[in-house]
């Protein structure tokens, strides 16, 4: 067995083509980048060596903190959320509307496929104030409260941001753990059902084991994609009010190409790298001990 | 404890760490050379790069090339190319450092200044020796010249727009309430009263993108200090935390408390702002002189074009600024490579400096900085009223942000959303913005 | 997938005759909080999108002087036929398709097999190059857009569509196998191992079991990465030199003016052509996820 599945040929054939790819145009540019930060300019004026000194600068830079905690926060908030609706409309698709989910799902998953810069300018339109205001207001004031400025604030911009985040992916993380769900054997949950297991015991207990794989790559992968969130802050309010909803993307975006100072956008770069990595790495730590339990 | 696994960790490491300075160190040779002479050698093609957003100018050129300078373009070919306005600085830093560079692009306001990157390295043409040396230099109007320099450090630009800012007023709204055009400040602000009172938005205001709303603070330190107040904060002779420039922020944080930008202000966009003029339900609105193409569009324009007024910002009581320096810009920043320029190219320069002019007006209504060679006929009436007050200005001034790095630039436009929303405090608006400035000197 | 039970068995009454009625009765009322929440959710997630169609009918005076979900005062086609000629929007389509269909056929292709490779064969160093490939999800894509747009320049091929088509098949390569390869192991080995008992090797077990078994997840990552690519705006906009190669992505950016003023009646018309385009495309795609379903040929 293990000389069939060893069979050296067979992996080179297979991962051949993708480690060539991915070496050569991620591995190197991103070394390029990553030594980059101890450097300061940029290519045109070149470049002048400055050791640590980048790294310094990223502590003591308090747009680069605040930049810092908005993409955590909002890698935290999105996820959670979009997981959680994600799996609650997965387990919904499978048990509750089985054969007729074809048709919710198509429509759930339909605001993903929409451009980023359209979907902004719908929330902006859905809670604008003033002359025009949009339903949002429309339906504060039909409970009797005032208008408010949504994207005047730093939490109402957050907010809308994540409600948007969930409004164009929930679809997706839908049908991604639509997927796994489905991979779950048909006998296990009917001896489950027949132990005595339904309802939310059913869930707990088989369920979330059973996809355990699929829902940690999820949880992966949308933390990994949250934590770079560049389109949406961007789109929405520019990073703003003031710089209170600039994630580290967007900062690193800002430094090296209006800017031009590429050396200390690659330190960003990297600082963001390491914090997806420290992420990553808890979730790994966490469910291997899950499995253990 | 180091175990086996982590020292192969630290190896593998500390190898890329080394790759990585290392070929950062190889790659950072090219780009910067210094030549500066300004005939170079003639491309293969008269290539521009212009803005996505500013089809304008690309089809004027176009026709100039069919029809005008048919004989420069046979001579060297017309090739246009585009990039989307937000991303100029960064296409234009990557270009200019593959020596890829166009003959005639378009680049950041910052880049182009002595200190810039394109300034530094030579990249940017001196059109001034050059349009004198093919005699046609008297075709860029004074007023146009006087601003790029200002702007700029140096000729480096030609004003295919030559705009002027003032407040776009709805006549019919000030003669339903018997208000004339303000002279000073404090007058503007009571009509600003009495039109919230009657029922109208004062201002029509694009909070969304901060400048219209920085343009008030420039206009109100040029009007208390005079022309080269923001000259002087750059030179180090004034700071921003001085009482009369913090005077300024306060006044427009006023404005903003007052109501008189309107409900939501900070959200609106360009687009419903220019929309709550032209439809009657703002009274006044500060922009440039390009919400021409606006104004003349009747499906746009409801309160009808000659219902239009522009009138300058008025003049601060006791300020060192008059009432007719009227603020000035001449778009983004056209320059050209200096390598690139032989002699079929200044043929081409010399071709758009002739023609230019008289068939933007003609052909889309844009004041441009060039002047008229030919008589143009049925010209809208609004855009007759900005040309002949474009071409009465002796004096211009700049706007705030003109002489501030890019990070200054963009930290005062992110900002000033706090500022009119309460949230900070003229004074830490102002300090902060000065601090940023020092640190990028 | 055989159908599932219901989650709760529905509660009998008490008189004999009255049971089937009520049961039936009951099981109806029980389904209500699932309309009410498949409508719901149907509201929230179209109604937008209807807004915008809506919108593209509209004027730009409209648009911005009546209520939102007012209907628009004529059916002209005036903004379709702006975003077709100012917009260039045929041409956009054109180098979307071009770009976003080879690079999604490459990612599938080679991630399948690296997942493959990764999960199922049994090799020295396999998890490192895993935790490699995972590392690649977690760089941020801007940082690399410089290098390689030097890369490509050397190489001479900037004036065309492989800069980006390569740099899509880079960029979703690692989410690709990494998702692969979970997708891989959630399958018993013992699938693998059996139909190399006949002799066959592991490329032909790949072939014959590894790719037929994986079709629901084949689709789902087709899907996935095939939007990825086709809204993805960063990519085309650094490769775009000229307006010949922008994609639907830029185009839309060129519906603004320079000062910012956003034409919304184009704009609209835009992504509505985008929107029906797409729902052809997943309609479709859709279609052989389902009949894949019903042939049952997940379970082996």
């Amino acid at each position: 067995m293990k000389r069939v599945f060893g069979d050296r040929k067979t992996i080179l054939i297979l991962l051949g083509p993708t480690l060539v790819i991915y070496v050569l145009l991620k591995i190197v540019p991103v070394m390029w980048s990553l030594g980059l930060s101890f450097f300061d300019g940029n290519s045109l004026s070149g470049f002048t060596f400055t050791g640590f000194a980048n790294f310094g600068r990223f502590f003591t830079d308090p747009i680069a903190i605040q930049s810092l905690w908005v993409s955590i926060i909002f890698a935290l908030l999105a996820t959670g959320g979009q997981i959680i609706l994600g799996y609650l409309l997965a387990l919904l698709y499978v048990f509750v509307l089985r054969k007729g989910s074809a048709f919710i799902r198509t429509a759930v998953f339909f605001p993903m496929v929409l451009p980023t810069v359209a979907v902004a300018l719908l929330f902006r339109n859905l809670v604008s104030v003033g002359q025009n205001q949009g339903p949002i207001n429309d339906i504060i004031n039909l409970f009797g409260g005032k208008s408010v400025e949504f994207l005047a604030s730093s939490v109402g911009t957050m907010a809308v941001a994540l409600v948007m985040t969930y409004w164009s992916s929930m679809g997706f993380y839908a049908v991604l753990l639509y997927t796994g769900l489905l991979d779950i054997p048909d006998e296990v949950i009917e001896s489950a059902r027949l132990d005595g297991a339904n309802g939310l015991r059913l869930v707990r207990h088989i369920v979330v084991p059973l996809s355990m794989p699929i829902l940690i790559s999820s949880i992966i992968f949308s933390f990994n994609s949250t934590l770079k969130v560049f389109d949406s802050l961007l789109a929405l309010n520019n990073g703003g009010p003031g710089t209170s909803t600039t994630p580290l993307t967007l900062y690193m975006f800002q430094t090296a190409f209006n800017y031009s100072d590429y050396g200390y956008a690659s330190t960003i770069a990297l600082m963001l790298t390491i914090l997806c990595l420290l992420f990553t790495l808890a979730i790994f730590r966490s469910s291997s001990r899950k499995a253990e339990a | 404890m180091i175990t086996r696994r982590s020292r192969r960790t630290l190896v593998a490491v500390s190898l890329a760490a080394v790759t990585a300075v290392t070929l950062a160190a190889c790659s950072s040779g090219s780009g910067a050379s210094s030549g500066n002479a300004a005939s170079g050698k003639d491309p293969k093609a008269f290539t521009v790069l212009t803005a996505n957003e500013n089809p304008t100018l690309t089809a004027e050129l176009k026709e100039l090339a069919s029809g005008a300078c048919s004989a420069e373009n046979k001579a060297l070919p017309l090739k246009s190319q585009t990039v989307a306005q937000a991303d100029v600085v960064q296409k234009v830093t990557l270009l200019a450092s593959q020596n890829a560079l166009p003959v005639h692009f378009i680049a950041g306001t910052a880049m182009v200044t002595p200190s810039g990157d394109l300034g530094k390295n030579g990249l940017v043409l001196n059109y001034e020796k050059e349009l004198k040396k093919l005699g046609v230099w008297d075709d860029i109007l004074p007023g146009a010249a006087s601003t790029v320099t200002s702007v700029y450090g140096q000729m480096v630009s030609l004003p295919y727009q030559y705009n002027i800012e003032g407040i776009w007023f709805n006549k019919k709204i000030f003669d339903k309430l018997g208000l004339s055009e303000p002279t000073t400040f404090d007058e503007l602000m009571a009509d600003a009263g009495k039109i919230k009172d009657a029922g109208y938005t004062p201002f029509a205001t694009d909070g969304k993108d901060a400048w219209p709303v920085t343009r008030l603070i420039g206009d109100y330190i040029f009007r208390s200090m005079g022309p080269d107040a923001m000259k002087d904060v750059q030179d180090g002779k004034a700071k921003l935390t001085d009482a009369k420039y913090v005077k300024a922020a306060a006044a427009i944080q006023q404005m903003a408390q007052d109501g008189y930008f309107g409900q939501g202000f900070v959200s609106t966009d360009a687009a419903t702002a220019t929309n709550a003029f032209l439809t009657g339900k703002a009274a006044m609105m500060y922009d440039g002189s390009w919400l021409l193409s606006n104004i003349n569009d009747k499906s746009q324009d409801i309160i009808g074009s000659d219902n239009v007024g522009l009138m300058p910002f008025p003049a601060v009581a006791g300020g060192k600024g008059s009432i007719d320096q009227w603020p000035a810009n001449a778009g983004a920043a056209m320059a050209m490579n200096p390598k690139d320029y032989g002699p079929k190219v200044g043929q081409w320069l010399k071709c758009i400096a002739n023609n230019y002019g008289a068939l933007a007006l003609k052909k889309d209504g844009v004041v441009s900085g060039f002047k008229i060679n030919k008589t143009v006929t049925n010209v809208d009436g609004p855009t007759k009223m900005v040309q002949k007050k474009v071409s009465d200005i002796k004096q211009t001034v700049l706007w705030f942000e003109a002489l501030m790095d890019a990070k200054s630039t963009s930290l005062a436009q992110s900002n000033v959303s706090l500022l009119t929303t309460g949230q900070m405090t003229p004074k830490t608006y102002m300090s902060q913005l000065q601090a940023s400035i020092d640190a990028n000197k | 997938m055989t159908t599932m039970k219901t989650m709760a068995e529905p509660i009998l009454t008490s008189t004999p005759s009255g049971r089937a009625r009520s049961r039936r009765a009951l099981r109806i009322v029980r389904r209500i909080p699932v309309w009410i929440i498949v409508a719901v959710l149907l509201i929230v997630v179209l109604y937008p999108q209807f807004w915008m169609i809506m919108g593209s009918f509209k004027t730009q005076t409209e648009f911005l002087s009546n209520p939102t979900w007012s209907l628009p005062q004529h059916w002209d086609l005036s903004n379709y036929i702006d975003a077709l000629t100012r917009g260039n929007v045929a041409v956009n389509y054109r180098n979307s398709i071009l770009v976003t269909i080879p690079a999604v056929c490459l990612i599938v292709l080679f991630g399948v097999a690296a997942g493959y490779a990764l999960e199922v064969m049994i090799w020295r160093g396999r998890n490192s190059v895993l935790l490699l490939i995972l590392a690649g999800i977690m760089v941020p894509g801007q940082m690399i857009l410089v290098p390689l747009f030097t890369f490509y320049f050397k190489i001479g091929i900037t004036d065309s569509l492989w800069p980006m088509i390569i740099t899509y098949t880079v960029d979703g390569l690692p989410l690709a196998t990494f998702l692969m390869a979970a997708y891989f192991r959630s399958v018993p080995r013992e699938v693998f191992e059996a139909s190399t008992m006949d002799g066959a090797g592991a490329l032909r077990s790949f072939f014959t079991i590894g790719l037929p078994l994986m079709r629901n997840a084949i689709l789902t990552i087709a899907l996935v990465e095939f939007f990825s690519v086709w809204n993805d705006l960063l990519v085309a906009l650094t490769f775009t030199t000229d307006p010949s190669l922008a994609t639907i992505q830029v185009g839309l950016l060129s519906l603004n003016d320079q000062y910012g003023s956003t034409q919304y009646g184009p704009l609209f018309a835009a992504v509505s052509i985008n929107i029906v385009a797409l729902l052809i495309v997943f309609v479709f795609l859709n279609k052989k996820i389902m009949s894949g379903l019903a042939a049952g040929s997940l379970k082996g």
